[in-house]
């Protein structure tokens, strides 16, 4: 997650209208998801790892071990799709146990590696939008889209403070291994529960003390912030829905067929 | 044009006890704060800098005794804090208890619209603070990837943002390099030239005596002392009190004349450097 953060701060994508990616990756995965054929997916990911690692420069090494967490995931669960268990040998491949036969059909391989596809493009789309579009400028979108305040609210203290809290967590265990609080499990599950009670105590001080500060500034109840936008390229827009439409009628023949 | 009140701040025997605590953080604290002046506030941990402060913008309401800003009694009502968090601007002393969000431009946004201005003049006046501050070359990066120097400046920004006719700022130079420190300082000197009343918490004497125009020596919730720097600083017994040294340029300007280098008639140097130029003649 931190990586992600920090990759998406130098996102050469990242000062283009937020909205537009935002709008960019909602209709590509919806497309995505809706299309039976597999060219479908197979344009959407590699237009989305063309944005992403050439134009948004991201290292395409740190971009291929993000995918391959999801990929992991991916590849057990449509193992189960594709793998049978019966007395009979189905045609695509066949390992015998016994009486029975690990077994699968060429239909469910196919299905199944259609899945893992689709599903593999469709996490590019939500890498797309988090490698290039900051957390607060997702959160300016979502407040254009009528997401209730608190909603938008919460998202933004926490996204703000999980940071702070992670770097106290990790100031908290550096001293702990430095008194070598870590010197075996009896110590270590003790430290660990020093470092959670003391985490607790201070993320109350801290957030009466943000409380106050925050009305030192006038607060009444509503964060009131304004967001920057930038403006989008007309260039831009019609490139997107351009695209959107190829996708859409690649969709809709998927469906004819 | 509306009188100037000599007095920007009043605090009339406040009396402050923390929920809980049989110790009062502020007692009977009496204070007049004059307008435009440069004012530190010192003592040590625990002698009521940060409560007093609390209790001026009326984050605290004071059990005893009461808060006047501008001559007027500060109201507890909704308008009448607004009206005294407007006048008065607190910088806390730790930035990341009061940055609350991950992008500077928004964090800064947040003061001036409580103050319900439309949204065009308030993206002016944040793009403007920006820039006087130099905050441009560090501006789209993440809170959480800010220096420590990085995000006292957008906390006074913050702040700054509002026009405050008082700035409170709580040890604003704790834990920063010496680079921030000196912007920090020239930042606060250039404010205080524009007519604002900067009220300090700080523990640096040395700095505090060539700086301020007036000291609060403030012990366990009691004002020790209150004065200019010669006379806060001079008062041995109440800065030993509050264990506080005497600033070097003091102690040793003391010895000079002792020793017959100095001469006693010359007004007391105020910096290490001015005592270097009158040795060196």
């Amino acid at each position: 997650m931190i990586v992600i953060d920090k990759l998406c701060y130098q996102s050469k994508l990242r000062y283009i209208n937020a909205s537009e990616k935002f709008v960019y990756t909602v209709l590509t995965l919806i497309l995505c998801i809706a299309s039976r054929s597999a060219a479908t997916a197979a344009v959407v990911f590699l237009v989305n790892v063309y944005l992403t690692v050439a134009k948004g420069g991201i290292p395409f090494a740190r971009y291929a071990k993000l995918l391959l967490i999801p990929a992991a995931f991916l590849v057990a669960s449509t193992t189960a799709l594709m793998v049978n268990l019966s007395r009979m040998p189905l045609d695509a491949f066949a390992f015998p146990l016994g009486e029975w036969y690990l077994t699968g059909s060429i239909s469910s391989v196919l299905a199944g590696l259609r899945l893992c596809g689709k599903a593999l493009a469709a996490v590019t789309c939500l890498y797309f939008l988090s490698l290039t579009t900051v957390m607060t400028e997702i959160l300016g979108v979502l407040k254009k889209l009528h997401v209730p305040g608190l909603v938008i609210e919460l998202m933004m203290l926490i996204y703000r403070f999980i940071f702070l809290l992670m770097e106290t967590a990790s100031a908290i265990i550096i001293s702990q291994n430095s008194r070598l609080g870590n010197r075996d499990y009896q110590t270590r599950v003790r430290s660990f529960g020093g470092m959670a009670s003391a985490l607790l105590v201070r993320s109350l001080k801290r957030s009466g003390t943000l409380y106050d500060a925050m009305e030192a500034r006038c607060y009444d109840g509503e964060l009131k912030i304004l967001s920057e936008e930038r403006p989008a390229e007309k260039k831009e827009l019609f490139c997107i829905a351009g695209y959107e439409l190829l996708l859409l009628g690649m969709v809709i023949w998927s469906w004819m067929r | 044009m509306r009188e100037e009140k000599e007095w920007i701040v009043e605090a009339e025997a406040i009396s402050y006890t923390y929920e809980g605590n049989e110790r009062k953080a502020l007692d009977k604290v009496s204070l007049k704060l004059g307008r435009g002046r440069k004012i530190a506030f010192m003592g040590g941990n625990g002698s009521g800098k940060s409560t007093f402060f609390l209790c001026m913008n009326g984050i605290l309401k004071p059990q005893e005794g009461r808060v006047l800003i501008d001559g007027c009694p500060v109201e507890y009502t909704r308008k009448g804090l607004l009206e005294a968090r407007r006048k008065v601007g607190i910088v806390f002393q730790e930035p990341d208890d009061q940055l609350f969000s991950a992008s500077v431009f928004q964090e800064i946004s947040f003061g001036i619209l409580n103050l319900g201005v439309d949204e065009e003049r308030a993206r002016n006046e944040v793009e403007q603070v920006i820039r006087e501050l130099g905050i441009t070359p560090f501006r789209d990066r993440p809170a959480h990837a800010l220096s420590g120097g990085q995000k006292k400046l957008v906390a006074i920004a913050d702040i700054l943002v509002m026009h405050p006719e008082v700035l409170i700022l709580d040890e604003p130079a704790a834990s920063l390099d010496p680079k921030h420190r000196k912007v920090v300082r020239s930042i606060v000197e250039g404010l205080s030239e524009k007519g604002l009343t900067i009220l300090m918490a700080t523990h640096d004497v040395d700095y505090t005596y060539a700086w301020a125009d007036e000291i609060v020596l403030l012990h366990e919730g009691k004002v020790l002392r209150q004065g200019t720097p010669r006379q806060v600083c001079g008062d041995e017994k109440a800065m030993e009190q509050a264990n506080l040294e005497q600033p070097a340029v003091m102690r040793l300007y003391r010895r000079l004349v002792q020793r017959g280098i100095l001469s006693p008639e010359e007004a007391p140097p105020k910096t290490i450097e001015d005592l270097e130029r009158r040795i060196s003649g």
